[in-house]
């Protein structure tokens, strides 16, 4: 597909035909810019802040939501919603997880079909990342602030316009048919792309040099089990708010629980869960009193971290952390995970090439 | 690969044919599903009180009759209590089966140990049940089982009948003496301590209360079985049955699609298996 140069006022009507109730964009608040939807083009001026304070995740797996009813009285329920929307602004950490979250809904042995209709009806148009927060670190797990697959348009602002590169049949159409001056990009602009490029990794891999883990799908450092000490010393800042599942873009699990709707009719309903809480292991009936299968903190904090960089590479080949670093920022007690893998690296246990293990 | 992915979540209806009082403690209900259920002995399924939720468990009923899948209850909270105050004619709900299922053709020319602690039991007696309906290609079966007193010793009316085949034979305890009581006294890994299997040609199945699995697992070691013989019956906090909701993992492994029933030597160095 062809790399344009689109300038501003051609980025402003693209995008400004975009808009509407389906729309998410980065939107600009005192401090942060969050994804939410926008209504006019003048709110898509946020592409330079750093990723938004949010993951794209919820708009693929919603907090909450119905998977269906049942019993003689159940009335069929609406169905999910499968028109076309768009993100604009989705980063290079965003996509990374989309893909993870692929491997997770749709490359098992089910395939989720709210999920699907959902990531089927999202064009994608990401943006290289211009700025960055104190957090990000995406380029210590084999990641770019600026995407290679998995978008359909994306766009590399520069000073007076933007390197548009459409991945997709349906970002190219949309390029070509949103009536804006589209010319092939030239040498002059694909150099000043190269140079912001490298500008953004370099500032990201300064701000991250203090840590010398080494990690990506195909390589992990091997992390210590929880029978390490030092899980425990982190544990002790955990305040089990479930802060970090929430906003991690590949954090998937799911709690179901059944409702009444009426006589013979019933509603399962799926709810974001959270692997740090001590109810993580509740079934139907709620809460008892008898102990999860990690009743203590720290081995709910092993196990999420090490489902991160040693378990989601053996399961999906894919490594589960994109170094977004929201979860840092998230964190109440402070947990930085860059400091625990660092701590807790395990030179015995590495994996230094592609150590995906066989099924069992 | 499931085609028809919509209602994944969704149980399908089912009659509760008969309840079955085992022990003061445990029921087993009798089920029908509306549409055929078909299983292989070791998978599970999740049952629901509509409108309460649904919880796992392996049938212990044979895979040949699933027209009637039984499903063995331990009351011990607040889903099993609820359970066990169901009464025949209620429509419950059914979705699966999961997880792999018992490897049985692997036990072909083996010698097969079965050790069941409990209300644990019942996921084995659909092996057993599966083995003695077609026992030529094993070399034998030996079952032994524990349980706390004479009164809730499970399927005691078929403990005799199972020999009955020849080449299989079945050993049960107590944990203590009780009056009336003649057979062995003690918890179930003492009737394992020099126990009569070929240590280089066997496969043990165990299924049993935390404790149980743990103590038994490492009596089997020490008495020279490898972790690759030993399959472990992890029938605990399975959700959504896919592999999906994320809560049954042991390290890398979901139990919902890689077990229930999960080869030892795969999850011994997970600090979580018991």
């Amino acid at each position: 597909m062809t790399t344009y140069y689109v300038d501003d006022a051609g980025i402003a009507k693209l995008l400004g035909e975009q808009c509407g109730t389906s729309t998410f964009a980065p939107v600009r608040t005192a401090r942060l810019a969050w994804l939410d939807t926008v209504e006019t083009e003048t709110d898509l001026a946020n592409l330079g802040e750093p990723r938004p304070a949010q993951s794209p995740k919820g708009l693929f797996l919603p907090a909450a939501e119905s998977v269906g009813r049942y019993g003689q009285s159940a009335t069929a329920a609406t169905a999910a919603r499968t028109d076309m929307a768009v993100i604009v602004g989705i980063r290079a950490c965003g996509l990374r997880a989309l893909k993870y979250l692929d491997q997770v809904m749709l490359e098992g042995a089910f395939q989720d079909a709210e999920y699907r209709a959902r990531r089927e009806g999202m064009l994608l148009i990401s943006c290289d990342c211009v700025d960055c927060t104190d957090s990000c670190f995406c380029t210590l797990v084999g990641g770019r602030p600026y995407a290679s697959e998995g978008y359909d348009i994306n766009l590399t602002p520069l000073e007076h316009g933007c390197v548009a590169e459409a991945a997709t049949e349906r970002g190219q159409k949309l390029l070509e048919s949103a009536g804006i001056q589209c010319t092939q990009a030239g040498k002059d602009q694909l150099a000043e792309r190269d140079r912001i490029r490298a500008a953004m990794v370099e500032r990201l891999e300064r701000q991250n040099e203090r840590f010398n883990f080494v990690a990506d799908d195909r390589s992990q450092p091997g992390l210590s089990n929880e029978g390490d000490a030092a899980w425990q010393e982190f544990a002790a800042d955990c305040v089990e708010c479930g802060a970090c599942t929430n906003i991690c873009p590949t954090c998937h699990c799911f709690y179901l629980y059944d409702q009444v709707l009426g006589a013979e009719a019933f509603e399962r309903v799926r709810t974001w869960d959270s692997c740090l809480l001590s109810t993580y292991h509740r079934m139907a009936g709620g809460v008892n009193l008898k102990l999860s299968a990690r009743p203590r903190l720290y081995s709910r904090l092993a196990n999420r971290v090490l489902h991160k960089f040693t378990y989601s590479p053996q399961q999906y080949g894919l490594l589960g952390c994109v170094g977004c670093g929201r979860c840092v920022d998230a964190c109440l007690g402070a947990i930085d995970i860059r400091e625990v893998v660092q701590k807790l690296q395990c030179p015995a246990k590495a994996n230094p090439a592609d150590g995906r293990e066989a099924s069992p | 690969m499931i085609s028809e992915p919509e209602g994944a979540y969704l149980p399908q209806p089912a009659e509760l044919l008969e309840v079955i009082d085992e022990t003061p403690t445990i029921k087993t209900l009798v089920v029908q599903p509306r549409e055929p259920l078909t299983f292989k002995a070791g998978q599970f399924v999740q049952l629901t009180l509509p409108g309460f939720g649904e919880a796992p468990f392996t049938p212990s009923s044979s895979p040949l009759s699933p027209e009637r899948i039984a499903i063995t209850i331990l009351q011990t909270g607040t889903v099993t209590d609820r359970f066990h105050e169901c009464k025949p004619g209620q429509t419950l709900g059914l979705r699966g089966p999961f997880g792999k299922g018992y490897p049985i053709d692997k036990l072909r020319g083996k010698e097969v140990l079965v050790v069941g602690g409990g209300v644990g039991l019942a996921p084995l007696r659909a092996l057993i049940l599966a083995l003695l309906a077609e026992l030529d290609p094993i070399k034998r079966l030996s079952i032994k089982y524990g349980s706390r007193c004479v009164e809730e010793l499970l399927y005691r009316r078929e403990h005799d009948t199972w020999p009955q085949a020849g080449k299989v034979d079945f050993t049960c305890t107590i944990d203590h003496p009780q009056q009336g009581w003649r057979g062995k006294t003690g918890v179930v890994t003492t009737l394992l301590k020099g126990v009569d299997i070929d240590r280089d040609n066997s496969h043990v199945f165990v299924c049993g209360p935390g404790v149980m699995l743990k103590f038994t697992t490492f009596t089997l070691i020490d008495e020279g079985f490898r972790p690759d013989q030993i399959y472990l019956s992890m029938n605990r906090r399975m959700s959504c049955g896919m592999g999906l909701c994320g809560r049954c993992n042991i390290g890398p492994y979901y139990l919902c699609k890689d077990g229930p029933d999960i080869n030892y030597a795969l999850i011994e160095d997970y600090p979580d298996v018991f």
